[in-house]
């Protein structure tokens, strides 16, 4: 059901996806999220369009975590912010985050040695229905992703959407 | 527009870059030379070096140059018979629009063409002429690879 990928660069660092439908308390997930009473990054499906977005976002905030040179002040809150292809940290929030009217929620979580995730914790709290991560594809808003992240046709004639958007994610300080 | 590996994760503490790894894949250089090795005639590889030329006039026309274009700087995904070509290596890369910058561009893939792959003078005829037809700047760039290489015999 959830997805659970190992960071290679951070030997015992996991990273889980967790896909839900038919969410009922959007705005409620939202303000816990805000307060900070929520273990994980609570993410707008429609923005994503591979798991490996997700992996490459969680390990560039894993990494920022650990040189202590963080843009955002939690680790889940770093992982919303990667995914953005421009620097502004509440416009980032506004457009990846989850807004009180969503019925679907992609949440995020990254366990280490030290920390161990508990899944039934978070399932808990959400009023919904917890679906496979392979349906992902089916809530992706390709066309909001290709405006957002300026992907141009040239560019779709030579790579995928999945690599034109992870190379803006990555590159987007140097630039 | 050009086909070049995807950045993954760049790292400014150990100065490292990750890349996609194309899987599978073989430089355009040992292409050529297996093709040559098992007697083919290099007439099969004109294609080739006509998607070469297309490549490069599409990058250069962006005002991309490479700076260090060698057959072994070009991959080609499998399956091979597709051409689809990979730029890498783009180390010593820069922006200019200047035709000098251009025409040594392809005057470096020139001398790097010949030396590695005897009797390919064909093939390397054909890459400019597609180049010239594809690139929408190129009058400027073919005439001073013209002036670079009479520099370079001095």
């Amino acid at each position: 059901m959830e997805l659970t990928h190992p960071l290679e660069l951070f030997p015992g660092c996991s990273v889980t996806l967790l896909l839900f439908r038919r969410v009922r308390n959007a705005a409620a997930l939202r303000k816990k999220a805000m307060e900070g009473s929520i273990e994980g990054a609570l993410i707008n499906p429609a923005m994503i369009v591979d798991p490996f977005q997700i992996l490459v976002a969680a390990n560039k905030a894993v990494h920022l975590e650990k040189i202590g040179k963080m843009k955002t002040r939690t680790l889940y809150a770093e992982i919303i912010f990667s995914l953005s292809p421009n620097n502004n940290i509440s416009d980032a929030f506004k457009k990846f985050g989850i807004s009180d009217s969503d019925t679907a929620v992609l949440i995020v979580l990254v366990a280490d040695r030290e920390k161990k995730i508990n899944l039934e914790d978070i399932t808990s709290q959400v009023e919904g229905q917890q679906v496979s991560v392979d349906e992902l594809p089916q809530l992706t808003d390709i066309a909001k992703v290709k405006k957002l992240y300026k992907v141009t046709p040239q560019e779709e004639k030579i790579g995928t959407l999945l690599d034109s958007i992870v190379c803006r994610m990555s590159t987007k300080d140097v630039l | 527009g050009i086909s070049a590996p995807a950045v993954y994760f760049v790292d400014y503490v150990t100065n490292s870059i990750y890349l996609e790894d194309i899987v599978g894949s073989i430089t355009v250089q040992d292409h050529i030379n297996s093709v040559q090795q098992s007697g083919d005639d290099t007439s099969s590889l004109l294609p080739l070096a006509e998607k070469m030329g297309e490549v490069l006039a599409r990058m250069h026309d962006e005002d991309l140059i490479h700076g260090d274009l060698t057959t072994s700087n070009i991959l080609l995904r499998p399956p091979t018979e597709k051409l689809d070509l990979v730029l890498i290596d783009f180390g010593l890369s820069f922006i200019s629009g200047l035709p000098e910058d251009k025409g040594v561009d392809l005057y470096v893939l020139e001398k790097a063409f010949l030396s590695a792959h005897p009797d390919t003078e064909t093939m390397f005829k054909a890459l400019l002429k597609t180049y010239a037809a594809t690139s929408k700047k190129s009058g400027p760039v073919i005439k001073r690879l013209d002036e670079v290489r009479l520099r370079g015999r001095k």
